[in-house]
């Protein structure tokens, strides 16, 4: 595999069960560099799974995952973002308690060196990297548009913003893949555009690829390069966004074998 | 109101981070520092070297302990078998004729080294069951230390501290000692107050809050945790030796039973989990509230004329005391950091209402 072109994240034939339940049974696809793919498909369908393989919090029973062409198969989370991955939760996982500046800082602990004697010694030692540290972040932040709130603590501040703020914690790291796990649940039509519009602007402005899982299906027909449909711990369909959404194997997991029909008639429009 | 803040713009991150932003609290703080530095002039000898001496100390611990608890959010049990290794390592090393500066470095290292290993424990366990494993950290210390004569010199044995030198300075007189567990002390609380602004206590509250989110954000849990407990182990040794050296002056196994464990629990707990004010604030409520409880009940019952039984007189303080623990845990469960926090924020906006934190 020439690593020029090697795609960003490949899975092989990843399959992972949970005591008798296959949670995905073959998994393969691949992310290719400067693109925004789509993950859908039912609750349960292995979404989440695929993701938590990809980054490292499961390990397959089979099958291989690589990033950019480098077998990273049962490698633990913390390495995997060493090598530039990040990503955010379904359930928003911001550090409570902190402020949204600081959350955001954690960040870019892989680009920091952190010891005790180096607080110990703070106006010697780490000081002058915190600071620097400090305006990658403001940079974000300002991408981000969070100044107003970058004070706050951040557990007191509205879902949306949260969301955001995770996205932000995110994309500090300088990924080159980034992964969203509904960035846009529980949000309403305004919050869903501001996201949409930031992952757009991170792909053009920060170059990052991005694997984004959404239910939104205007969502993920609107950003998405490509989308993979997945029911079951498998891919039932793939491509072009629209394309793929439309096919029957896909509106019969969604809706059932009487829709699945009906739209092969051409009943619905 | 009191605590101004108008006015006050940064200009630069560096004065935005710096550790007391607002002028008030600077003011505190230094007022506090120059009574504390001023005490051994000030006030009657038997006041500092019967409550702040001790006091400070119990402090030191506290903010050892409570990097861990409140800090990296692990429990530990078992502090005063950390302590108690620093106190005899550095006890030894003194006899052994080592300088006072390296011995405590060599108690904290011995200290970090052993509470690493149960450390480990942390990597597999959780919450209650490593309460239990830290427990258990305690008893085979205590064990080990009391059943080893090389240790303890015999079960029943108590160990002589050397005349220690700090610096050229001989810590003989009380108005030395003093000052050197004040300059520990100090040492400590500055490592703590930086804790909160560096990568490394992120990495801790990282940990402490989410730790698979921290995973993905590159911080490897199985290290900091580690660390966490190295460095506060490292803390809890150093202190142990402080202990030992200004104000025991002579250890014996039974001065770090799990009773010091509890004690110092006590503090970072009813002080405050994860804040640097706490620990002082919970070291003298658990330190001088029995005494004063003590003091208010006997002349309570004097003026009024009661004759209470002997047992009954010794045990009320000691009910009272529990009650006030749980009376804390019950209305602020974050401790009295958290009402002088409350109190802070509330003057911070008079006389207006309603305050943003």
């Amino acid at each position: 595999m020439s690593s020029t072109e090697a795609p960003v994240l490949s899975c092989e034939g990843v399959e992972l069960s949970f005591g008798g339940l296959k949670a995905l049974k073959g998994i393969t696809f691949s992310v290719q560099p400067g693109e925004i793919l789509g993950l859908v498909g039912p609750n349960g369908s292995g979404k989440t799974t695929t993701v938590n393989v990809s980054t490292g919090f499961y390990r397959p029973n089979a099958g291989r995952v690589r990033l950019f062409g480098e077998d990273i198969t049962g490698i633990k989370p913390d390495r995997i973002a060493r090598r530039g991955v990040a990503r955010t939760f379904q359930n928003l996982a911001l550090f409570k308690g902190m402020s949204v500046l600081d959350n955001i800082l954690i960040g870019r602990h892989i680009h920091m060196r952190p010891s005790a004697l180096g607080t110990l010694f703070y106006w010697w030692w780490a000081q002058r990297e915190e600071l620097a540290q400090r305006r990658v972040v403001e940079d974000v932040i300002e991408f981000m548009q969070l100044q107003d709130i970058r004070d706050e603590p951040v557990e007191v501040i509205p879902l949306g913003l949260q969301k955001r703020v995770e996205l932000a914690r995110a994309l500090v790291s300088e990924p080159k893949l980034l992964i969203l796990d509904e960035p846009m649940a529980g949000m309403n039509q305004e919050e869903k555009e501001y996201i949409a519009r930031f992952i757009l602007d991170a792909r053009e402005e920060r170059g990052v690829t991005i694997l984004i899982i959404e239910h939104h299906m205007d969502v993920v027909t609107a950003i998405c390069d490509r989308a993979i449909v997945l029911c079951n711990g498998e891919i039932i369909a793939q491509g072009e966004p629209r394309a793929a959404i439309a096919e029957p194997a896909v509106i019969k997991a969604y809706l059932g074998e009487r829709a699945a029909r009906r739209v092969g008639m051409g009943d619905a429009a | 109101m009191f605590y101004r803040r108008s006015g006050i713009r940064h200009t630069r991150y560096q004065s935005e981070r710096q550790l007391f932003p607002l002028g008030f609290d600077r003011f505190l703080i230094l007022s506090v520092l120059a009574v504390l530095l001023a005490a051994p002039f000030l006030f009657d000898r038997l006041y500092v070297t019967g409550y702040l001496l001790p006091w400070l100390i119990w402090s030191s611990a506290a903010l050892g302990l409570n990097l861990l608890m409140g800090g990296a959010g692990q429990v530990h049990l078992g502090y005063g078998a950390v302590m108690a290794m620093g106190a005899y390592g550095s006890v030894h090393l003194m006899r052994f004729g080592a300088p006072l500066e390296l011995a405590m470095i060599a108690g904290g290292l011995i200290s970090a080294s052993v509470g690493i290993i149960f450390g480990a424990a942390a990597l597999r366990v959780k919450g209650i069951y490593l309460a239990m494993a830290t427990l258990a950290m305690q008893s085979i210390v205590d064990f080990v230390i009391s059943q080893t004569p090389a240790i303890s010199g015999g079960a029943l044995a108590t160990l002589q501290a050397p005349p220690a030198r700090f610096l050229g300075i001989s810590l003989s007189g009380e108005r030395e000692t003093y000052y050197f567990a004040l300059l520990v002390c100090a040492v400590i609380t500055l490592f703590m107050l930086n804790v909160r602004r560096t990568s490394f206590g992120r990495a801790l509250a990282a940990i402490r809050e989410k730790d698979y989110a921290a995973e993905i954000l590159g911080i490897s849990t199985l290290r900091y945790k580690l660390m966490a407990f190295w460095v506060s182990s490292f803390i809890g040794g150093v202190v142990g030796s402080v202990l030992a050296i200004c104000y025991l002056r002579a250890v014996s196994p039974d001065q770090f039973h799990l009773d010091l464990s509890i004690q110092i629990l006590a503090m970072v707990i009813v002080g405050g989990l994860g804040s640097v004010l706490g620990p002082f604030f919970g070291a003298a409520l658990v330190l001088f509230a029995p005494i004063l409880i003590n003091n208010a009940l006997g002349s309570a019952f004097s003026t009024f004329g009661m004759t209470v039984p002997i047992d009954l007189r010794a045990h009320l303080p000691l009910v009272a005391y529990g009650a006030l623990v749980i009376g804390f845990l019950l209305y602020e469960p974050y401790g009295l950091a958290k009402i002088y926090s409350n109190v802070r924020t509330y003057l911070l906006v008079w006389p207006f209402r309603h305050a943003q934190r």
